[in-house]
Formats: C-alpha cells, sequence, structure tokens
C-alpha cells in the first residue's frame, strides 16, 4: 500500500471534489481518494506497483474527460496567464470597439423595400449577424463554443448539432407562424427575460473565460457547472440551444417572425425563416469553428482570454440594454 | 514593461468605448425647433417619430393638457427600433415594415415626460410635455 498526492487542475465547483473522488474509486487498485480544492491536490492510497509517473497518466485518462488532469507537478499557469490577461484585454476591448462603431455608423441600416421574400430575408440575415443581435446571439455561441473547445469535448459534432437545430427550428417555427397566422410566443418581456438569462450566463462563461474564477477560487454553484459538464456531453442540448435561440431578443429575428405570421401559408414562412437562418450563418459558424480552431492552436490561452473579455463587454450591454428594454432602468446609451 | 503599455492602451480603448456610448448622442438626433415632428390638427396633437435605425427624433418637446397621438413612422425596418415598447402606458408592439401606426397617449402631464424603448432596449426616444 502507498499514498501519492497529485496536483489536480480544472477543479471548478465544490462539486468537482466529489466527481474527482467517485471516478477515482471506481478503480480497484485504488483504496482510498480525498481531493484538498483548496491546496488542488488529490491524495491516494494504492494497491499497484506503477510509478507516481504511469499512475497519473493512467488517472488523468479517467478524468479526462469531464475536464480535469493530475500531474506531479503543480502546473504553474498562473504566471504565465497574468501576462496573458495583459495582452488579451486590449485586444478583447479593441474588437468590441470596432463592433460598437459598426452599429454607431449606421451602415447597417440599409433599407430593403418590398414585400419580405426569402431572398430579402437571407440578406436581412446577412446584415443581422453583424448587427447588435450579435451582441446577444453571437456572445453567446462565441462563449459556448470557447468554453466548450476548452474543456475539449468533441467540439465539431456539438456545433454541428447547435447550427442543425437552429436552422431546422427557425424553419419550421417560421412555417409554423405562417401556418397559424398568429405570433405566438412572440412576447416581448419573455424574450427579455431570456436574453436577461443569456447575459447571465454569457457574463459568467466570459468570467470564466478569462480565468477570473480560477484565480480568485471563486467556487460557482455547484449545480451550474454540472449543469455545462452535462450538456457538453449530450446530443440533444447543442440542438435545443439552437432552437432557443429563435426566442432570443433580436429586433430582426422579431421582424421576420412578424413577416413570417403575415405570410399566410406554411411554406412562405417556412421559407422566410429558413432563409434569415441561412443569413446568420455564416457569422455564427465563423464564431463557432473559428473557436474551435484557435482553440486547439499555439495562441489558445490568449484567445481565450481575449474572447471572454469580448463575451464580458457584450454580456453587460446586452445585460444594461435588456433592463431597459424591459423598462426597469432608464435608457444609457443609443447605439 | 509590457505590462505597463497593455494597461495605458487598455486605458485609451475604454475611454474610446466610454465615448462611443456617451458621446454625440445630440448630434443630428435632436430637434431643437420641434416643429416639423409636433402638429395640433383638430385639437388633436400629433408627435411623428421615425423608426429604423434608431428613433429620430430622440427627444421631441410637446405641449401638455391636450390629447395627444404618437405616430410611429417606419420605411422597411427590421431592425430594433420596429419592435417599440412604452412602459408608461403599458404599449408593446412589433411595427410593420413599413407604414405609420398610431398610438393614442391620452393626455399627457406637463413635467412627465414619455419615453419609448426598442425591444432589445438599445434605442430610445423621449417625448417632454410642458
Amino acid at each position: 500500500m502507498k499514498t501519492y498526492t497529485f496536483h489536480v487542475s480544472g477543479t471548478h465547483c465544490a462539486s468537482c471534489k466529489i466527481l474527482i473522488e467517485d471516478i477515482l474509486k471506481e478503480q480497484d487498485f485504488i483504496k482510498k481518494s480525498k481531493v484538498d480544492l483548496n491546496k488542488e491536490t488529490v491524495e491516494i492510497e494504492v494497491d499497484s506497483n506503477q510509478s507516481a509517473e504511469e499512475l497519473a497518466t493512467i488517472l488523468t485518462n479517467k478524468v479526462k474527460g469531464s475536464g480535469y488532469t493530475l500531474s506531479l507537478e503543480k502546473q504553474s499557469q498562473e504566471k504565465e496567464n497574468d501576462g496573458v490577461v495583459w495582452k488579451a484585454i486590449p485586444i478583447g476591448l479593441t474588437f468590441l470597439i470596432i463592433f460598437f462603431l459598426l452599429q454607431k455608423s449606421g451602415i447597417l441600416n440599409l433599407s430593403i423595400g418590398g414585400k419580405t421574400t426569402p431572398v430579402t430575408s437571407f440578406i436581412i440575415g446577412l446584415i443581422a449577424s453583424v448587427s447588435s443581435c450579435l451582441a446577444i446571439v453571437g456572445g453567446l455561441v462565441l462563449s459556448l463554443s470557447a468554453k466548450i473547445s476548452q474543456d475539449d469535448v468533441s467540439d465539431t459534432k456539438t456545433f454541428l448539432l447547435f447550427h442543425t437545430g437552429r436552422l431546422v427550428s427557425f424553419a419550421l417555427l417560421g412555417g409554423i407562424l405562417g401556418l397559424i397566422g398568429s405570433a405566438i410566443g412572440v412576447s416581448f418581456t419573455f424574450s427579455a427575460i431570456l436574453g436577461l438569462v443569456a447575459s447571465l450566463i454569457m457574463l459568467m462563461l466570459g468570467l470564466n473565460l478569462v480565468g477570473i474564477f480560477a484565480k480568485n477560487k471563486i467556487t460557482l454553484p455547484a449545480g451550474i457547472f454540472n449543469f455545462f459538464r452535462k450538456i457538453e456531453h449530450k446530443t440533444l442540448t447543442p440542438l435545443l440551444i439552437g432552437f432557443g435561440t429563435f426566442f432570443l431578443p433580436c429586433g430582426f429575428t422579431q421582424s421576420m417572425q412578424v413577416a413570417a405570421v403575415s405570410s399566410g401559408s406554411f411554406l412562405s414562412g417556412f421559407l422566410i425563416m429558413f432563409a434569415f437562418a441561412l443569413g446568420t450563418l455564416p457569422m455564427l459558424a465563423f464564431l463557432s469553428f473559428g473557436s474551435a480552431s484557435f482553440a486547439h492552436g499555439k495562441h489558445a490561452p490568449l484567445f481565450f482570454k481575449s474572447a471572454g473579455v469580448v463575451v464580458i463587454g457584450l454580456a453587460i450591454f446586452s445585460l444594461l440594454a435588456g433592463l431597459v428594454g424591459l423598462g426597469i432602468i432608464n435608457p444609457l446609451f443609443n447605439i | 514593461m509590457n505590462k505597463t503599455v497593455s494597461i495605458i492602451i487598455t486605458l485609451g480603448l475604454v475611454v474610446g468605448i466610454g465615448i462611443i456610448f456617451v458621446g454625440d448622442s445630440k448630434k443630428d438626433n435632436t430637434n431643437t425647433g420641434s416643429t416639423q415632428s409636433v402638429e395640433i390638427k383638430d385639437g388633436i396633437q400629433y408627435i411623428r417619430i421615425n423608426a429604423g435605425g434608431g428613433y429620430s427624433p430622440q427627444t421631441t418637446t410637446a405641449k401638455a393638457g391636450i390629447p395627444t397621438k404618437l405616430i410611429m413612422k417606419t420605411n422597411s425596418t427590421y431592425d430594433c427600433s420596429a419592435s417599440l415598447a412604452i412602459h408608461s402606458i403599458g404599449y408593446q408592439k412589433i411595427l410593420p415594415q413599413t407604414g405609420e401606426t398610431e398610438i393614442d397617449i391620452g393626455i399627457p402631464k406637463a413635467g412627465e415626460p414619455l419615453q419609448g424603448v426598442c425591444g432589445m432596449g438599445m434605442y430610445s426616444f423621449q417625448v417632454e410635455f410642458n
């Protein structure tokens, strides 16, 4: 019987302790395991002849799926992180400035006259995907994508499911709106509240990407992180999130929903909303697949932190805007 | 060394964002004369506001104490300004893409401005009554 102590990284939450201990206890040769969250260590009693290095590798393989790694040496990320953060903040802010300048410039207020056809709704989709709607829909896509890539889950599949879910649900719901001919679920308050929830999630993911949580050891409620851990591994969840974006507050989406309602038939509503979603696809696909390719590249830490800064900025913007939209606070800005 | 440079750049960028958000909101949107947009006809005051990429004029001054109607004018408006909410009178509607929408706001009292926001909250307009 031997006792080893390993450093463990990736522990975000109080329940990580239980999760890691459970996984380790499933191994036959481990008699006892104890995680110390404050020191980020795990102490195990083993009945095996393997060396500490071998054990670290074997056990890391077991817990990697949940986003943890075990190592002999404490991973000295803190120092590097510090330098990267100071590079990431100006980069993130630059992107935010470009984005808000674009909104302010009025370039996006193109007039597209006439009747709403699938072609015009495709163009409106293209505009919407770089408009202020990007703050909430794009911010959410960026933060979730970066988080998923960071946790090294099979990201391509998840993103494909998300975009498929979005396209299919927009088309189907558009068809239903055209068929029923009245606005179901296009309630302001509902979508505004959904928007607030989305911005809070973005804020949390953004802070997490920047590494504020990891550094100051603020442990989030275990439930929230378990929720994220779970959704990353499910097939249905990305589909559902794609579906949910239909109801997120976005003036363009709401206008298209009205256009679908007044189109008068399932097919025309279907085509209008499908074309609109298709128009938003290039930008959103760029955000999600772009995140993935950066996440696996050399500059991954810088990317995650810059993305975090962007996401935090967009989240604060949508949060304030959402509160204004609900009439809770007075307008602070006109973008 | 590197860090100091970054902090300076960061501060510069923060100031930049501040200017974008707070600055020039009065540039060409405030209707100082408020003659074109407010009209009294047959004892009813009509206030015209264009919706599309924001609302204009952003601030309008009108008379209090007479029946007043807002006319929201849209012209191929697909963005947020089409989804209008005026919380003080409980009004919420997605305006037609092109057209004029009349909103009865009753008889406004002096000193109680009316505020309209778009559904997502990034655009707003205000009508002051005196």
